[in-house]
């Protein structure tokens, strides 16, 4: 297996301390599901995102590009493995990255929210799919604040500066769960 | 909970209970404010306002952006427009997508192989199935079992989640085997499909399907039995009514009040109007009546076309004349929809032959073309004008959402005095409960907004 060299931490991201990985598990690999809407504005970063990574992907990482995130695409990970989901959101700063455990978006109460899910609210996905599978899965969240949403836009300034930082975020994320 | 390490947003929950204000000042009085409808498609508020028990203000304010989709359309050829509109919902792609190829091919007058009619049918039971799974079980189910989301609910119900979620990937598969991919899908063009079907492929969807229908049949039974509060509405219902099949694809616009127009003309008994709290425009009848579409309008004006096994099941649940009037039984008509859909999908799969021609030669040129079926969520109306060189020259698109603003906000009108006397938490989320009833597709109904464009010399 080749090794992933990890990213320098970017002073950009914001990066929750907790949920590093479960103790004593090894996944098996890493399914990166990007998220969003090529039409709307940056909602498209994280198919911009998987684009820059599908050109050097990090070994035992797979991407899907998934629109909207549903339980079903989380039940579809193998036992042991891991996931990134790769997404826009509103509630954080224009250009901002954060960087938080898949399960980071239980029970929050301040207005971060992915973009990547339709009627059902992000941590519902999750949650949903964790009590499903039997115990939480291993991943994270990796989503850059979006200025503009609008049908037909491209990328805000802000956020396509964003995207070389999101794909390293993403990168580390890789290594940091496959260790 | 983790923490973002002092970034990110701050302080106010954009979901749930959201409400505000005044409540409780007086008996007779109550504000709610919800400032974000959780559990629906899209982001809109309820407004509500009574004082000394008579309704003030009852508004759904829907101010997700508008998307301009009728103007993004103006200049593409028809096979154009079929992907396009198909990404106004990533619930109900389908709906804008054979909405928008029916009223094409209506228009240039093409005759399409009985088999991809067919298919085009089946590609419209595999949405219907997972809109509705997605309802029944994670987005109504818990407001009836008093739970605040679905994730509380699989806490407890899991198997209630798992049997929605198994009905729902049965539809997802269905749209992603005809239609190329679950959302958004792309291989409907005017004259039939962009590619040919195995017979294999599509027997193949056989065996989920048997499974679906037992969970569709249990589906049915779990929600005739859930606590439901009383409410009768008054309106006009309006759905398709087809002379052999249960409405989905053609049919005639019907209602009852007596209407009864071809899918084309929909123009011709109702209108569309801009009010300055939403984004959406309301539609109301030319007698300036709101009307209610959807799966209740559906079984109240066609309920006799169901399949026998949907049909079967709505007699055993003794409700067919409650579900025309309680919005809150809406989720039993959902249920039997489900029925309807996974059996009419069954008997499809099983007598499907490919077509000698899956895709029918056509010349584009002028025409108008227009055309009605039935979304999930209700009745969808399309008309394009197409110009000389057969490109779009206008469009109108009208979702469901956008037709049922107007009744949910009279519902809302009526029910909210009965609402009263509980509790606050309890009043508010009756009232939500009863949005949540008409399952509004918001990201669908903001789709125009009557830009006028002033210029002051």
């Amino acid at each position: 297996m080749t090794p992933v060299a990890r990213a320098p931490v970017d002073p950009h991201v914001t990066r929750s301390r907790s949920g590093q990985g479960l103790a004593g598990a090894r996944p098996i690999g890493v399914e990166i599901f990007a998220c969003g809407s090529p039409d709307r504005g940056d909602d498209a970063v994280g198919l911009v995102v998987a684009e820059a990574l599908e050109r050097s992907l990090p070994a035992g990482a797979r991407i899907r590009v998934v629109g909207q995130l549903e339980v079903d695409h989380l039940l579809d990970v193998p036992p042991g493995g891991a996931v990134i989901v790769v997404d826009a959101a509103t509630g954080v700063r224009g250009g901002h990255i954060v960087e938080l455990p898949l399960t980071g978006m239980i029970g929050r109460e301040d207005r971060l929210r992915p973009r990547s899910s339709h009627a059902l609210e992000f941590r519902e996905v999750i949650g949903v799919a964790d009590m499903i599978r039997g115990r939480p899965l291993e991943g994270r969240i990796i989503a850059v604040g979006g200025v503009r949403f609008t049908l037909g836009a491209g990328l805000s300034p802000s956020v396509a500066r964003a995207v070389p930082r999101m794909v390293n975020a993403v990168r580390d994320a890789v290594a940091r769960l496959r260790t | 909970m983790h923490d973002l390490d002092g970034t990110g947003g701050s302080g106010l929950g954009g979901s749930g209970l959201g409400g505000s204000g005044l409540g409780g000042s007086a008996p007779g009085d109550l504000t709610v404010d919800v400032a974000g409808l959780t559990r629906v498609e899209g982001e809109g508020s309820l407004r509500l306002r009574v004082r000394d028990g008579q309704v003030e203000e009852a508004h759904l304010q829907i101010f997700e952006a508008p998307r301009y989709f009728e103007q993004l359309v103006v200049g593409r050829r028809p096979d154009e427009v079929v992907d396009i509109v198909a990404r106004i919902c990533g619930i109900c792609p389908v709906a804008y997508q054979v909405t928008a190829v029916h009223a094409f091919e209506a228009g240039l007058g093409i005759t399409i192989d009985p088999a991809v009619r067919a298919l085009r049918r089946l590609l419209y039971c595999g949405e219907w199935i997972e809109s509705h799974a997605l309802h029944v079980y994670l987005l109504h189910l818990p407001d009836f079992l008093g739970y605040p989301s679905a994730l509380e609910l699989a806490r407890d119900r899991r198997d209630a989640v798992e049997a929605g979620l198994a009905l729902k990937k049965t539809g997802n598969r269905i749209v992603e085997v005809i239609g190329g991919r679950a959302i958004h899908p792309v291989s409907v063009r005017v004259g039939g499909f962009s590619r040919t079907f195995r017979r294999s492929e599509i027997r193949a969807l056989r065996e989920p399907l048997e499974t679906a229908l037992r969970i569709a049949e249990r589906t049915v039974d779990l929600v005739a039995d859930l606590p439901t509060p009383a409410f009768t509405r008054s309106g006009p219902l309006v759905a398709l009514r087809h002379p052999t099949e249960y409405p989905m694809n053609e049919g005639r616009i019907v209602s009852t009040a007596g209407l009864d127009i071809p899918p084309t003309a929909w123009t011709s008994a109702f209108a569309e109007t801009q009010v300055p709290w939403s984004h959406a425009l309301q539609a109301r009848d030319l007698d300036g009546r709101a009307y209610l579409l959807g799966p209740s309008s559906r079984l109240a004006l066609a309920g006799d076309r169901l399949h026998p096994l949907a049909a079967a099941a709505l007699t055993r649940t003794g409700l067919a004349t409650e579900i025309a009037t309680n919005p809150y039984r809406s989720v039993v008509a959902r249920a039997i929809e489900i029925v309807d859909a996974v059996a009419e999908a069954i008997d499809l799969v099983e007598t499907w032959a490919p077509a000698a021609d899956a895709r029918v030669p056509w010349s584009a040129g002028p025409a108008t073309a227009a055309w009605a079926t039935e979304a999930p969520r209700g009745l969808i109306f399309h008309a394009y004008e197409l110009d000389d060189r057969g490109l779009v020259a206008s469009a109108r698109i009208v979702p469901p959402t956008s037709q049922n603003q107007a009744a949910i906000e009279a519902d809302l009108a009526a029910f909210a005095p009965s609402v009263l006397g509980l509790p606050r938490a309890e009043a508010v989320l009756r009232l939500e409960q009863l949005i949540r009833s008409y399952d509004p597709c918001i990201s669908c109904a903001t789709h125009f907004l009557d830009l006028t464009l002033e210029e002051v010399s």
